[in-house]
């Protein structure tokens, strides 16, 4: 086991050399990289990298570019999950036959694949379940901005009640998306997970250590990153840290982890915990709910995310 | 360098981050002292993405690093903890850094692009 990187405070952070390139084609402010450089930059092992058809796949790997300074595998919509276990597989195998490269030696590769919510909450999901099961020595982190962004913003399984997508418009019919978001999170630690947790890139010190947590951990890992989109959110650019600090102190984004599949801890506590509407409010996919016959929605939006507060209170107390 | 037509490439096509193999890590070398190939990012320019800049004020920084963690792109040069500048080659001047920079007046701010950097640091606003 190769030593854990020391990252005591942003200064020391800051020193960190990205093996994440800029001029990739993602939007202005666009959440994922901030997500993706502090996943790299929390170690500096070897890494082997893939991700699924998405935002981040699309625009990281334009011919003849690449946007990745480690081993990186560019796969389909459904299985980077897979891809990587594949990998981990094979490393595992040469380790065993004493047969891995000198550049290995002394180091311990991590393993991670990343994916949209599209990729992980629906299209990807058996492969993910699978990997889960067989116990693949790996990190998933689902780049969770409730939405396929990346083919013009349909609705996916994590887009949340009354948001207005491609294909839950918003109109004088309708006020948006009807489904609830799925909770992949706990779906993930339902799988035996060792290591499971929800973060934020704003919160970057609650981030990395849940990062460096998972990477110390042996098994398979299950992050979900909330990712501001400023494209199909419908915010300005240079809002995405304020839109995401809106959503973990509104706790719409609860930050906390599970370990084992079981053992809950909340890792923040918003000192001001300000009301869903200012959350809703910033946000243009939300515009609507703000006419007065829609407006009931924001107050059942204020109680869904109280209730779910209360929920993950109750079950960390009682440390199940 | 002789790029592939996208239908002439073959499944399972390798793009090179670096001319050469590296002694070491990618994480334990800056970028300055890397081998970048012709094929990666980093050589490519979106600086004419742009329509503002944002432009540093050395004089006001506390080095706190925010705008470094919060960049989507890369593009905030800092080194030994202390931050140098703005890389404009990958600044899509989407004005994260300048939000999240706490100093009264900022250290960082938006101008038009097509400003000098020197008239802008001259024409930086007092204190609130
Ligand atoms: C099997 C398959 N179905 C559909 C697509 C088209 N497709 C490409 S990216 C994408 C949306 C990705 O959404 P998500 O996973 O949420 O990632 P995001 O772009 O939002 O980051 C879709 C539908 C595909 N590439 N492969
Ligand atoms: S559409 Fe959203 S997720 Fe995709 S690149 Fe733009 S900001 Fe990022
Ligand atoms: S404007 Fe955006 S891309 Fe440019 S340096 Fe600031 S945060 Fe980075
Ligand atoms: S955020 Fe502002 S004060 Fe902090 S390092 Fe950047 S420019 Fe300096
Ligand atoms: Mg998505």
């Amino acid at each position: 086991m190769s030593e854990m990187k020391k990252i005591k405070n942003l200064k020391e952070f800051s020193t960190s050399a990205d093996r994440f390139e800029g001029a990739n084609l993602l939007c202005p402010g666009c959440a994922h990289s901030i997500i993706v450089r502090e996943i790299l930059n929390a170690t500096n092992d070897p890494m082997i990298l893939s991700a699924s058809t998405g935002c981040l796949e699309v625009c990281t790997a334009v011919y003849p570019y690449t946007s990745w300074d480690a081993s990186w595998i560019h796969i389909g919509f459904e299985n980077s999950s897979t891809a990587i276990a594949g990998a981990e597989a094979m490393y595992k195998a040469l380790k065993r036959k004493e047969r891995l490269p000198k550049s290995c030696e002394g180091k311990s590769p991590k393993f991670v694949a990343f994916g949209g919510d599209g990729a992980t909450f629906d299209i990807g999901f058996q492969w993910i379940s699978g990997c889960f099961e067989r116990g693949h020595d790996m990190m998933y982190v689902c780049l969770d901005n409730e939405v396929y962004a990346n083919t013009g913003g349909q609705r996916s399984s994590a887009t949340p009640i009354g948001a207005s997508t491609t294909t839950s418009p918003a109109g004088r019919v309708s006020y948006g998306e009807k489904m609830n978001k799925k909770d992949i999170v706990q779906i993930m630690a339902a799988h035996g997970s060792p290591y499971v947790a929800q973060v934020a890139p704003n919160k970057w010190k609650d981030m990395v250590k849940k990062i460096q947590k998972g990477f110390a951990t042996e098994g398979p890992v299950f992050i979900n990153a909330m990712s501001a989109c400023t494209t199909e959110w419908k915010f300005a650019p240079d809002d995405t840290i304020a839109v995401s600090d809106l959503a973990v102190d509104s706790l719409v984004f609860p930050l906390y982890e599970i370990e084992n599949g079981t053992k809950l801890t909340i890792t923040y506590r918003p000192k001001n915990k300000i009301p869903v509407r200012d959350y809703l409010g910033a946000q243009g996919r939300f515009k609507h709910l703000f006419k007065p016959e829609y407006e009931y929605l924001i107050d059942e939006w204020q109680k869904r995310v109280d209730d779910y507060w209360e929920y993950l209170q109750r079950r960390e107390e009682a440390g199940v | 360098m002789k790029y592939l037509g996208w239908d002439e490439l073959l499944p399972g096509a390798i793009l090179f981050s670096f001319d050469e193999e590296m002694e070491k890590d990618a994480s334990e070398v800056l970028p300055e002292n890397r081998p970048y190939a012709e094929t990666n990012s980093y050589k490519a320019y979106v600086g004419d993405w742009r329509v503002l800049k944002p432009v540093y004020n050395r004089d006001l920084c506390i080095d706190c690093q925010f705008c470094w963690i919060y960049c989507p792109d890369v593009s905030i040069i800092s080194r030994d903890k202390k931050m140098i500048g703005v890389d404009y080659d990958h600044c899509k001047g989407c004005g994260i850094c300048v939000e999240v920079c706490p100093t009264n007046p900022k250290s960082l701010l938006m101008f038009e692009e097509q400003v000098d950097n020197d008239k802008a640091l001259a024409e930086w606003p007092e204190k609130e």
